[in-house]
């Protein structure tokens, strides 16, 4: 027998075991799958996390539009839309064409949101004490594009009665 | 020898990743709710009694200077515009002219509810001349009528602290571009 004719048997037999072997179930690969959704998660985690205040509008509420491109600071926020004024997810007051109900606000105070942020301050005046930090207080106020000056000047009445003296206007960037 | 091997060889067994999947792409569309949409952010703001104090080192040269005081009151039919408690373009002998505003209305047949009524780039232009006066300056009153509306108050300090004013790539220490105007606005109680 020759050298080639030894080749081809060769061949042929290996020809002949490929068409007697079974059918191999084909398995899905979902490690680059995998591996882009991990991404994908990562990163929206992170994003989530890198903010300090994490703002939601509520509902009826259309935050004003400014050029202004300056971060938002870790804060007290109070949410104010043209119907309620929100804070702690709990309504405090309502409103009614963009301005308080008279009865809630006493010299500019408004009573309920005074109890409510009073409260607040408290607790965060002694979380700062215990770490040693000093104190100062923060409100970001998230209003609507259509709130009265009038009820802008309460809010920081209020939260001025109680020694805040950072105040920050939440606005959505324009362009 | 080989063959044994090849008999005996551990079958590894891929692990099932669908449940973990499954979770992945549950994940993705509930950190998308929680994602914010527009982008935001703060313009901070001070009451009178906590306006920004100035900068040691430019203390003694800010003395020598007159003070600014550059005050700007929303009124319904324009801005009333004030440096050092004398209103721009009053009468003459009259720190005040409550009849008429120092920039009146771009459209004055506007519904009050345009925002868009007021003269902003007319009242931008008066900031730049002010600042070039004034390069040191940055602080600005804004006031306004009980009515005005918060975009209005917004739109007016975008205005005088300049259209072209970038505050966040400003870093500790370094000098504020000359385009940002008049960036530190207190917020004073208005009248009526």
């Amino acid at each position: 027998m020759t050298p080639e004719e030894l080749f081809e048997i060769k061949k042929e037999l290996k020809r002949a075991k490929r068409r007697d072997k079974e059918l191999e179930e084909a398995n899905m690969g979902l490690t680059s799958l995998m591996d882009i959704v991990s991404i994908i998660v990562v990163y929206l985690l992170k994003s989530y996390a890198s903010d300090p205040v994490l703002i939601t509008p509520i509902a009826e509420q259309k935050i004003p539009m400014s050029k202004m491109d300056a971060a938002i600071k870790e804060g007290v926020p109070i949410y104010i839309s043209s119907r309620e004024l929100i804070f702690k997810e709990e309504q405090v007051a309502v409103l009614k064409e963009g301005e308080l109900d008279p009865s809630v606000v006493q010299g500019h105070i408004i009573a309920p949101l005074f109890e409510k942020l009073e409260e607040e301050t408290e607790k965060s005046k002694a979380i700062f004490e215990g770490r040693g930090e000093e104190w100062v207080g923060h409100v970001i106020l998230i209003g609507d594009e259509a709130l009265k000056f009038s009820t802008i000047v309460d809010v920081m009445y209020t939260a001025g009665r109680l020694e805040y003296s950072e105040y920050s206007f939440c606005i959505i960037q324009k362009g | 020898m080989a063959r044994y091997r090849k008999k005996n060889e551990i079958k590894v067994e891929e692990a099932n990743v669908l449940p973990v999947m499954n979770i992945m792409f549950l994940l993705i569309p509930a950190l998308l709710l929680a994602m914010e949409v527009a982008s935001m952010a703060a313009i901070a703001v001070s009451p009178p009694k906590f306006a920004a104090a100035p900068s040691d080192k430019k203390e003694e040269e800010k003395k020598e200077e007159k003070p600014l005081k550059f005050k700007v009151f929303i009124l319904e039919d324009g801005f009333r515009v004030s440096t050092a408690a004398q209103q721009e373009g009053a009468e003459a002998g009259k720190a005040q002219d409550s009849s008429k505003p120092t920039i009146p209305l771009a459209k004055p047949s506007a519904a009050i509810d345009d925002y868009e009524r007021y003269d902003y780039g007319k009242l931008e232009a008066k900031a730049k001349e002010l600042k070039e006066k004034y390069s040191h300056e940055t602080v600005v009153t804004i006031s306004a009528e009980n009515s005005i509306p918060m975009q209005v108050l917004i739109s007016t300090m975008d205005s005088v602290r300049g259209s072209d004013c970038k505050l966040l790539t400003i870093k500790e220490g370094e000098d504020f571009p000359e385009e940002c105007l008049f960036f530190q606005p207190i917020v004073e109680a208005g009248a009526g």
